[in-house]
């Protein structure tokens, strides 16, 4: 137990680094798979339908195969195949791939829940709003919109607080994530070597953040209410 | 609306085709350093090889590649990387050697071009320290069952001596198993034990009892770079001149230094 209080500092200060890598991460994918997500989803509603096939394909493709998967061939299929990495060297390059990968990942997922959201908005609003005169953009953004915000907070919280923990699958193209920092303690690093509990403490951070997001995540659902 | 998502869709598949076009295959590893003016060295923390110290790599690998960078006239940068995949971080691009420690076996040979080995090692057997009196050589080893790093020198040992064993992801998972008593040994590099298993590091109910090969550590580059010449004539000039030996001192590796 005094080993643990010695290191402790140590290890707070690694895995707070770590935690950081960790939510850049978390925040960019949200970022940038919300709008790309509604993008798609448009594109999985064309009535144009090349489009809407190729869009529903990559969704298959993405939805399909491990995200794990996805990251390694995003870091390094362009420098092993074209001889061109892409990405360049050092803690960015890791970082903007593994954004890359996660934004695209996250936004297919996130699209098939605006798909639902949309659809389900009854199709008599949208008549009505045709009848009055909207075109089809104002009948979007001023009546299916903010219903289909309403319907699909459940489903996008819980991947939220799914990418929460995905964020840990970075480690594979050596994104120095806090899982990565937690488990540096088991080889050895700043000193301090063959010690796991780094690597479990590291479980209080995931609780605390997903604990916040859940207290928020369900203010919104409560403020989104009035639409019933 | 709609017109404008297509377009915008499918520019965006168009320029992420773009995206992959446009190499340049330049055929010398040396003129592509220069070029960019770093050499990016791949890396693990691995004392007394390369670790940290103040937020700066140390070690004898990490001051060895400052030295060698420097001869070169370009900046050193040090990227941390997954071990497992050395191979395809090298080969991709995204750093240009992998100076860590690395045991040369026939595989890394295979898919790397080396420099000369710089230093020895030995895979040797971790067992709990109670009763480990009666592991004196390799056939008392027969019937307790291993933990290994996957792909690495003490699995190719274990699996030649027929022994049964798991391969696990790192060094640092072997001693876990066996701490937990999940494995009966492990198989790790001398110099690493050295540094994490006994009184005073995190394992202190274990030890390290029987040394089942020797081998050596050495550089990997690309295939057919032009860097592995470079440094195989740096080592030579630095080992006559000294400068290889006291930095092998300041990590006290010198015993297992070799003659370059």
């Amino acid at each position: 137990m005094d080993i643990i209080i010695d290191q402790l500092p140590i290890v707070i200060k690694s895995l707070n680094i770590g935690f950081i890598q960790t939510l850049k991460l978390f925040f960019v994918t949200l970022i940038g798979a919300f709008p790309l997500g509604l993008i798609i989803a448009f594109g999985s509603m064309s009535r144009f339908l090349p489009l809407r096939y190729l869009t529903r394909f990559i969704v298959w493709i993405i939805r399909g195969t491990p995200l794990m998967l996805q990251m390694l061939i995003v870091y390094y299929f362009p420098g092993l195949v074209f001889h061109n990495n892409i990405w360049g060297s050092g803690e960015f390059g890791r970082f903007f791939a593994a954004s890359v990968s996660f934004v695209i990942n996250y936004a297919c997922y996130f699209s098939e829940i605006y798909r639902g959201g949309i659809q389900g908005v009854p199709v008599g609003q949208e008549e009505a709003g045709l009848v009055l005169g909207m075109t089809k953009s104002q009948i979007f953004f001023k009546v299916t919109l903010l219903q289909m915000i309403k319907r699909i907070v459940p489903p996008i919280s819980n991947e939220i607080i799914t990418l929460v923990k995905d964020t840990s699958l970075a480690r594979i193209i050596a994104l120095q994530e806090i899982i990565w920092a937690g488990q540096a303690f088991m080889k050895g690093s700043q000193g301090i070597s063959g010690q796991i509990w780094p690597l479990f403490f590291t479980a209080i951070y995931y609780l605390l953040f997903s604990g916040i997001l859940t207290v928020l995540l369900s203010k919104l659902e409560k403020k989104l209410n009035y639409f019933r | 609306m709609k017109k404008f998502l297509a377009l915008v869709l499918s520019a965006v598949m168009v320029l992420s085709l773009a995206a992959c076009g446009g190499s340049k295959n330049s055929d010398s590893d040396m003129a592509k350093i220069k070029d960019k003016g770093k050499l990016v060295v791949g890396i693990t923390d691995f004392a007394p090889m390369d670790f940290q110290e103040n937020g700066e790599w140390v070690g004898f690998d990490a001051d060895m590649a400052k030295a060698f960078a420097e001869s070169l006239g370009v900046e050193v940068e040090f990227v941390e990387i997954d071990w497992d995949n050395k191979i395809m971080e090298l080969d991709s691009g995204s750093i240009d050697c992998v100076w860590n420690g690395m045991t040369l076996t026939d595989e890394v040979t295979a898919a790397m071009d080396c420099s000369n080995a710089y230093c020895n090692n030995a895979q040797i057997v971790i067992v709990p320290a109670e009763g480990s009196e009666k592991y004196t050589d390799t056939d008392s080893l027969a019937g307790l069952k291993f933990a290994v790093e996957a792909g690495s020198a003490g699995e190719k040992e274990v699996s030649a001596l027929g022994l049964d064993y798991t391969p696990v992801k790192s060094q640092a998972d072997t001693l876990t198993e066996v701490a937990a008593g999940t494995s009966d040994a492990a198989v790790i590099d001398s110099l690493m034990a050295a540094a994490m298993v006994g009184e005073g590091t995190g394992y202190e109910n274990l030890t390290y009892t029987v040394g089942l090969n020797s081998e050596q550590y050495g550089v990997g580059f690309r295939k057919g770079s032009d860097l592995c010449a470079a440094l195989n004539d740096f080592f030579k000039k630095s080992y006559e001149d000294g400068s290889m030996i006291s930095c092998a001192e300041k990590y006290g590796v010198q015993a297992a230094l070799i003659a370059q």
